[in-house]
């Protein structure tokens, strides 16, 4: 046979076996190592921190399911959260994050390795990375072959939709999530195909780990039912298919119900109804292939799918009529706002104020996952062209996750994992195409038109179209130059309409082969550095430390959170309540251990509005609600030194907002614009607007900053008067370096019972006016 | 244990009691003029004997001062200076207030001028009449001015005799402040004007009285208690101190009853008096002795708080069991269980209660706040969470879940049938059930 | 003497009728314009008059197409339709709310005077005598927040705390959603029934799933979401801003990664099909140069997004 290139002739094909199975250990060892470096950058260019908000609520739990061990974590409650409702840690949270750490951490101290529970917590996502690289490697080489699992493994590796989660320091469920996600499909892939029950439990094993770990395991718990159910549909199901599914539900299903947050939620709300009904549905269509196995009686057949499609409806009927009475569980709101995509702003505001529940525009997308986002869809292409159950799997998770990832940018975490693996399967494809080197004969020119003339009508068994190709190719002969183009339609053509497609004949040459794989590989080493890229730049912040360079490109550390809450920690005795909003929340928590009013599990609107009422009235009216929550100190993030626009002020009108749910008479936003409807800090901003105790807390002294210029916020870019606003019921306790972060003490009650304004204009030698007891007069004559 | 605590207590006591009476220390700064100074030797003679340690100084000197470094150089303040227009520029009624926040007490007699002091007494929700403005009474009919009025002392814990006190000066207004202690009062017939020009008393009368300040409502000698728990005793007029008041008869000729009168005052505003504290409190699970850091929901909680109070005879603080009003909270938010915090029968200083706590977990407080107009005010917080039962608190069998049980169970027998069944049975139908399967 | 007579009748009930009349006034004017009271000036004046015992809720608009207002022309039927349904609640309660829509050219000086600069606006005043007058004393009008759309049902529902009771407002059922709604119903069963052929054939499926995913990825949900403009108001069609973008540029982007996925089928699939090597190579560098080209184009539209984007390609 001929080839491109000379190739050795006395290899046995043992060695090149071995050899080849050595190389692919050595690859997936160097992705890994890949893996792991690449998400280094914030450790290299800040420290081993924990990053964000709530990684630092996980390593708080960590902590304490580390020294106190797992029964104790279990039954903790957190008095210091919610303040004074207190947290039930061990029912209300996924404990296989912290699990896992503890696990890690007393195998390495059994081992007389004494590393940090902080270290373990901060290099966990990028260990798992790794870990996400194998398990795509077996779930991809389940879709086509090895080489594909490599592609595959190295685009996870290091593709930044997936980093942005599990960058070193990023503590958060999804470090681990992903991959048990990965594992958890391989499992059930490998389940489906070989029709087997261990498999079928190792995947329950597997998303009973997953649901411990992550909410988002709700994905898994629809994905795989909704692949039953496609299956079932296209008339594919077989037995293997039943005992897949039955083992992996029933097993999974019974876990995921010992872990305590999750508790009787499979059986009684409607994100789990799918995937008992579609247990329901194979188990009464697999009743009805036995039956119709025993029996021969066409019209017994008939009536058999009749009642499957009766009982079906009826099951459907029934599951509507249980959330109607409220035996079942209507979607949750997270959930909900994944359909009616407008649901979210109108009837829960603390949902939508997060910025990862936004929609996604297409940079994101570009930015995340660079050219694979568009080999992605040649890859849904080739899995068509094959289209086993696996590969309808693909399809179905591309289509679903797509979605979700263009109504959520969150979700964009698990639309990466199988955009890695159809682009793997697409370009490996092209690349076993371009360097396999055999060389095929050359043929007659004719002869090319007559094969697939004679081809398409035999292959081609149905479908309409079957006879284009035929009546397109016989125009050929009659104008020479369209029919290149006309050949290359035909061939396409005839490769959608035949099941096995036109015998392929291979590449001629070595110059064509080289362009391709060049440009392959020119893509690839583009996507490496845009990868380096987007992860140093963009990914690696741990957004507790800050980070701005100077025009010599000079890095200068803004680390005014650490040193507020580390004033914090130092300054304060230990039970001192701080308020702040409640993205702050765990932050306090964790670096300043301090009890907090809200925080980032936000389960109690109620309270977080009040929080929100506080901010936004006035003092007199915030001053009573601060008292009765005990607040000693409150805590707000001022942007407008530095120019840092996650500040409170830019989050104020959420505030309102959610304080306007609660107390729609007291509270309502558009007191908050100026008349003509626009949303200003300076001299123009409305009454309430000024005075806010939010407004007031940001400003104070704001203006003395300027020394008498012009006191520019710059921020919102705009000029704040130059009398700043007074305070009389707080007191400024501490101003960060760079005022991004601003605490205030609450006063105590007046010793003389005085309200605090008087108080502090008697402090001040302001001239009382003479009070004259009016009311008492006439008793004081009588 | 009890033993040697009151024994310590004790203890400390005697070591106190040689030094002064007072429970928060001995030194005083008068502030009075020099030439004044011997028209209040009796009152100061009187202090003195009791053990405090009088320092004196003109209102417009310029030490001893009465606050260095945010500390206070003496324990109590009594300004009988009431006259002086200026006072040095340590003495505003600015550093006055933050004598009080220092837990200094402050015995302040006012004088029907404007003076600094006025101003102050308005913070302490004193509604002064215009100024010159001075206590009137005709009756009883007596030989002395109308301004010098003989008031009968009422009986409340602070004053204890019997006996009229000569009062002149300035009679106040009380303002709505529940932390004021009314000790005396104006006489029922008392009036507040500038002058008694009949024109003035004419014209009042023709007006039914309106515009005219009179009556019993009328303070004249009032307390003031702090949150801080500082006392600050105002006075309409520093002659009430005065060793001619002191010597005075009555009209019936009854002796006057002032120096007794004065050094009661002192004695209360010195926290000699009336003075009660907290000394410990602490809660159990009922029926133990340990405490614990958390309680769960619906456990029985016993607290119990101990409470003292000073006694100046002996300088001493002795267990106090006489408080009968005294109300206990539980509160997250809001009280979720008020109930009396009764004394312990046989056991001094001893309030004890036993109740259970609510089915609701969360950051609880004990909150003790006793506040009675003349004692000191018990204040405590005791943060406690109450958490849900643990995951093996639960009862571990219910019978609501026999049906759960009974699948459990019929499962797990079924299972073992049929795998009984399946062994021992011949191969024929397990070939059958096999070619099924592979199809 | 029956004109002397009349006189003094009238004389009587001159203040007796002012007494009354405005309310009474308001009534009719209010029966008259099917629940919502034409304002001018005049009767604006009166419908606010500093002492009233009833609530008004006051539209601002300018209608005139010359005013050129056309969120006022959206709105207004909502308005209509709100202050219609609540012409149809008890005389009881009736009465003592008020709807009430005033013109920019019908009471300019209204405008001038509460210096309202754009439309449409609505006001609700609330009472200041009676039972119904809030505790607090305020009489400043209530500002309705528009954030949540033009549509009538949350009009009514933020408009009902202020009137007497709740307005029964209730959305007509939409005939026209339900008549295509089912015409789409059949339109499927009778896909199933004639197209099956096309159901069962998978690269409909494929067709499908690919403009889907290519869409999805494009952007689409954000635009249907955020409700972007299909282009810029200058007529530029890519949105400024890394978070943001305009509905052309789901199209021209789906369009991209469609050609660029399309390019790489081509190189794969049906490449190597090709029997003749010249043509080959020609196919082969033709998509090549078509990758090369629209992935360039790609990039330098990120850039173009991302300003900081250090990479290029060839464009």
């Amino acid at each position: 046979m001929p080839t491109a290139i000379p190739l050795p002739s006395n290899v046995s094909p043992a060695t090149v076996a071995n050899t080849a199975s050595l190389l692919r250990i050595v690859a997936l060892l160097l992705i890994s190592g890949a893996a792991i470096a690449s998400r280094l950058f914030a450790v290299v260019n800040f420290e081993s921190v924990i990053h964000e908000f709530d990684p630092w609520f996980n390593y708080r739990a960590t902590r304490v399911l580390a020294s106190k061990g797992f029964y104790e974590f279990w039954n903790w409650f957190d008095p210091t959260a919610w303040y004074p409702l207190g947290r039930v840690v061990g029912g209300t949270v996924y404990p296989g994050l912290m699990a896992t750490s503890g696990v890690i951490y007393n195998i390495l101290h059994s081992l007389n390795l004494p590393v940090d529970i902080r270290n373990i917590c901060v290099l966990l996502a990028p260990g798992f990375s790794a870990l996400t690289a194998w398990a795509t490697y077996m779930f991809t080489k389940e879709m086509k072959d090895e080489s594909a699992g490599l592609l595959a493994a190295a685009f996870i590796g290091i593709v930044p939709g997936y980093i942005s989660r599990s960058v070193a320091g990023s503590y958060d469920n999804e470090a681990i999530a992903i991959f048990l996600l990965m594992f958890t499909f391989f499992c059930w892939i490998k389940a489906l195909k070989l029709g087997s029950a261990l498999f079928g439990t190792v995947a329950a094993v597997f998303y009973f780990y997953m649901v411990a770990a992550w909410g988002g395991y709700a994905f898994i718990t629809n994905m795989i039912p909704l692949h039953a159910l496609v299956l079932i549909l296209m008339g594919r199901f077989t037995s293997r298919l039943y005992v897949a599914y039955s083992s992996w539900y029933a097993i999974g299903t019974l876990a995921s119900m010992q872990v305590p947050f999750v508790g009787f939620q499979p059986v009684r709300t409607s994100e789990h109804m799918a995937a008992l009904g579609v247990f329901g549905l194979l188990q009464i269509i697999a009743f009805a292939e036995l039956v119709r196995s025993h029996v021969s009686s066409q019209q017994f057949k008939r009536l058999l799918y009749i009642s499957v499609a009766a009982i079906g409806v009826l099951g459907g009927l029934a599951f509507v009529g249980m959330t109607y009475k409220g035996w079942i569980a209507p979607w949750t709101g997270r959930f909900y706002s994944l359909w009616d995509t407008g649901y979210a702003k109108k009837y829960i505001p603390i949902i939508a104020s997060v910025s990862e529940h936004q929609p996604t525009a297409w940079p994101s997308f570009f930015m995340d996952l660079q050219f694979l986002i568009f080999l992605f869809p040649a890859g849904v292409v080739f899995c068509f062209r094959q289209l086993r159950d696996e590969h309808i799997f693909v399809i179905v998770y591309a289509v679903v996750a797509s979605y979700f990832a263009g109504v959520m940018v969150r979700l964009m975490l698990t639309l990466t994992p199988v955009v890695c693996v159809a682009s793997a399967v697409a370009l490996s494809s092209l690349l076993d195409t371009y360097i396999d080197v055999r060389e095929p004969e050359v043929a007659e020119e004719p002869a090319t038109d007559n094969s697939t003339q004679g081809a398409a009508p035999t292959n081609g068994t149905n479908g309409s179209q079957a006879t284009t190709p035929a009546s397109a190719t016989t125009t050929t002969k009659k104008a020479k130059k369209p029919a290149q183009p006309t050949s290359a339609l035909g061939d396409l053509v005839s490769l959608v309409t035949s099941k096995t497609g036109k015998e392929t004949v291979g590449v001629f040459g070595i110059d064509t082969r080289l362009t391709v794989i060049l440009n392959a590989l020119g893509m690839l080493v583009f996507f490496v550095f845009h990868c380096t890229w987007v992860t140093s730049s963009a990914y690696s912040s741990p957004s507790v430390v800050l980070a701005s360079h100077g025009a010599d490109g000079s890095m200068h550390i803004i680390d005014d959170f650490r040193e507020a809450y580390y004033w914090l920690r130092q300054n304060t005795p230990q039970d001192a309540v701080v308020m702040s909003w409640w993205d702050y929340g765990y932050q306090i928590a964790g670096m300043a251990d301090r009890p907090t009013l809200v925080d980032n599990n936000t389960w109690n609107n109620t309270h977080i509005a009040t929080v929100g009422k506080a901010m936004a009235s006035s003092e007199e009216v915030a001053y009573p609600i601060l008292r009765k929550h005990d607040v000693d100190y409150v805590l707000v993030i001022f942007g407008g030194v530095l120019g840092y626009s996650g500040d409170d002020i830019n989050k104020f009108l959420w505030m309102v907002r959610i304080a306007q749910g609660v107390w729609p008479d007291e509270i309502q936003e558009p007191n908050y614009f100026t008349p003509s409807g626009e949303y200003r800090v300076d001299e123009r901003a409305s009454q309430t607007m000024k005075d806010s105790l939010m407004y007031k807390m940001s400003y104070y002294r704001f203006a003395e900053l300027y020394g008498g210029g012009p006191a520019t916020d710059r921020v919102r870019n705009q000029q704040v008067p130059k009398v700043g606003p007074t305070l009389d019921y707080l007191e400024e306790a501490y101003t960060s370096e760079n005022w991004i972060v601003r605490i205030y003490q609450v006063k105590k009650e007046d010793p003389l019972g005085r309200d605090h304004k008087t108080a502090n204009s008697f402090t001040h030698g302001k001239k009382r006016k003479r009070s004259k007891p009016a009311p008492r007069r006439k008793a004081i004559a009588g | 244990m009890m033993l040697l605590s009151s024994l310590v207590l004790l203890l400390s006591g005697v070591i106190s009691g040689t030094l002064a009476k007072s429970s928060t220390g001995n030194t005083v700064l008068v502030v009075v003029e020099t030439a004044k100074q011997s028209n209040y030797s009796k009152f100061f003679k009187g202090l003195e004997n009791k053990g405090f340690d009088l320092t004196f100084r003109e209102p417009k000197a310029e030490s001893p001062v009465i606050i260095q470094d945010d500390v206070p150089s003496f324990s109590h303040v009594i300004v009988l200076a009431s006259d002086a227009k200026n006072f040095a520029k340590d003495i505003t009624p600015q550093t006055l207030i933050e004598l009080t926040t220092l837990k200094t007490n402050l015995l302040i007699a006012l004088s029907p001028k404007q003076t600094p002091l006025s101003s102050l007494a308005a913070e302490f929700s004193l509604i002064l009449p215009t100024p010159g403005s001075v206590l009137y009474s005709y009756f009883p009919e007596r030989a002395d001015k109308p301004t010098v009025v003989p008031v009968n002392i009422p009986q409340t814990p602070i004053t204890s005799q019997k006996g009229p006190v000569f009062f002149s000066g300035v009679p106040f207004a009380l303002g709505d402040n529940p932390l004021l202690v009314p000790i005396l009062n104006a006489p029922v017939e008392g009036f507040a004007a500038e002058s008694t020009s009949a024109e003035v008393l004419v014209e009042a009368a023709d007006r039914g009285g309106e515009g005219l300040w009179a009556g019993s409502r009328l303070g004249l000698v009032t307390g003031f208690q702090t949150l801080d728990g500082a006392r600050v005793t105002w006075v309409g007029g520093p002659e009430v101190f005065s060793d001619e008041y002191a010597a005075k008869e009555g009209p019936n000729g009854v002796k006057a009853a002032n120096a007794q009168f004065v050094q009661d005052v002192a004695a209360w505003t010195f926290q000699e008096s009336l003075v009660l504290r907290v000394d410990k409190v602490n809660h159990f699970l009922a029926n133990t002795t340990t405490s614990l850091e958390q309680y769960t929901t619906n456990d029985n909680i016993e607290f119990s708080a101990y409470i003292s109070a000073y006694d100046a005879k002996t300088g001493t603080w002795a267990p106090y069991s006489g408080i009968t009003d005294m109300q206990l909270e539980f509160t997250m938010l809001d009280p979720h269980i008020r109930t009396a915090l009764l004394p312990v029968p046989g056991v001094p200083g001893k309030y004890s209660k036993t109740f259970r706590a609510p089915d609701r977990h969360g950051v609880f407080k004990f909150v003790i706040n006793y506040k009675r107009k003349g004692y000191s005010y018990l204040q405590s917080s005791t943060i406690v969470p109450v958490v849900p039962p643990r995951h093996d608190g639960y009862p571990r069998f219910l019978s609501a879940a026999w049906p759960y049980y009974a699948g459990a169970i019929s499962t797990s027998l079924g299972f073992f049938v049929f795998s009984a069944l399946w062994l021992a049975g011949d191969s024929r139908p397990a070939k059958k059930g096999k070619a099924q399967k592979t199809e | 003497m029956p004109s002397r007579l009349a006189l003094l009748y009238a004389l009587l009930l001159v203040p007796f009728s002012l007494a009354l009349t405005t309310h009474e006034r308001l009534v009719n004017l209010a029966a008259a314009g099917n629940g919502v009271i034409k304002l001018d000036t005049y009767t604006f004046d009166l419908l606010t008059a500093p002492k009233r015992n009833w609530t008004a809720a006051i539209h601002f608009t300018a209608l005139d197409p010359r005013r050129r207002c056309a969120p006022c022309a959206e709105f207004n039927p909502a308005w209509q339709a709100v202050a219609k349904a609540w012409s149809t609640v008890d005389q009881a309660h009736k009465d003592n709310h008020f709807f009430g829509t005033i013109d920019f050219d019908d009471g300019q000086a209204v405008f001038q005077k509460l210096s309202l600069a754009s439309a449409p606006v609505v006001y609700v005043y609330p009472a200041t005598e009676g039972s119904r007058a809030p505790a607090s004393g305020k009489s400043a009008p209530f500002k309705y927040d528009f954030s949540s759309g033009f549509e009538a049902g949350p009009l009514a529902e933020q408009l009902s705390p202020h009137t007497p009771i709740p307005i029964p407002y209730r959305d007509p059922i939409n005939w026209g959603r339900v008549i295509s709604s089912g015409f789409i119903g059949l339109g499927v069963l009778a896909a199933i029934k004639f197209a099956s052929p096309l159901l069962k054939s998978r690269w409909a499926w494929a067709a499908g799933c690919l403009v889907t995913t290519l869409v999805m990825t494009s952007g689409l949900m954000f635009t249907r979401i955020r409700a972007s403009p299909y282009t810029g108001r200058d007529g530029g069609w890519i949105a400024a801003g890394f978070q943001n973008q305009f509905g052309q540029e789901v199209h021209v982007v789906a369009v991209v990664y469609g050609l660029l996925a399309f390019a790489f089928t081509m190189l794969t699939l049906v490449v190597p099909l090709q029997r003749s090597p010249q043509r080959q190579r020609i196919q082969v560098y033709l998509w090549t140069t078509v990758i090369m080209i629209v992935y360039s184009m790609l990039v330098s539209l990120f850039r173009v997004k991302n300003r900081g984007y250090p990479f290029k390609l060839f464009l």
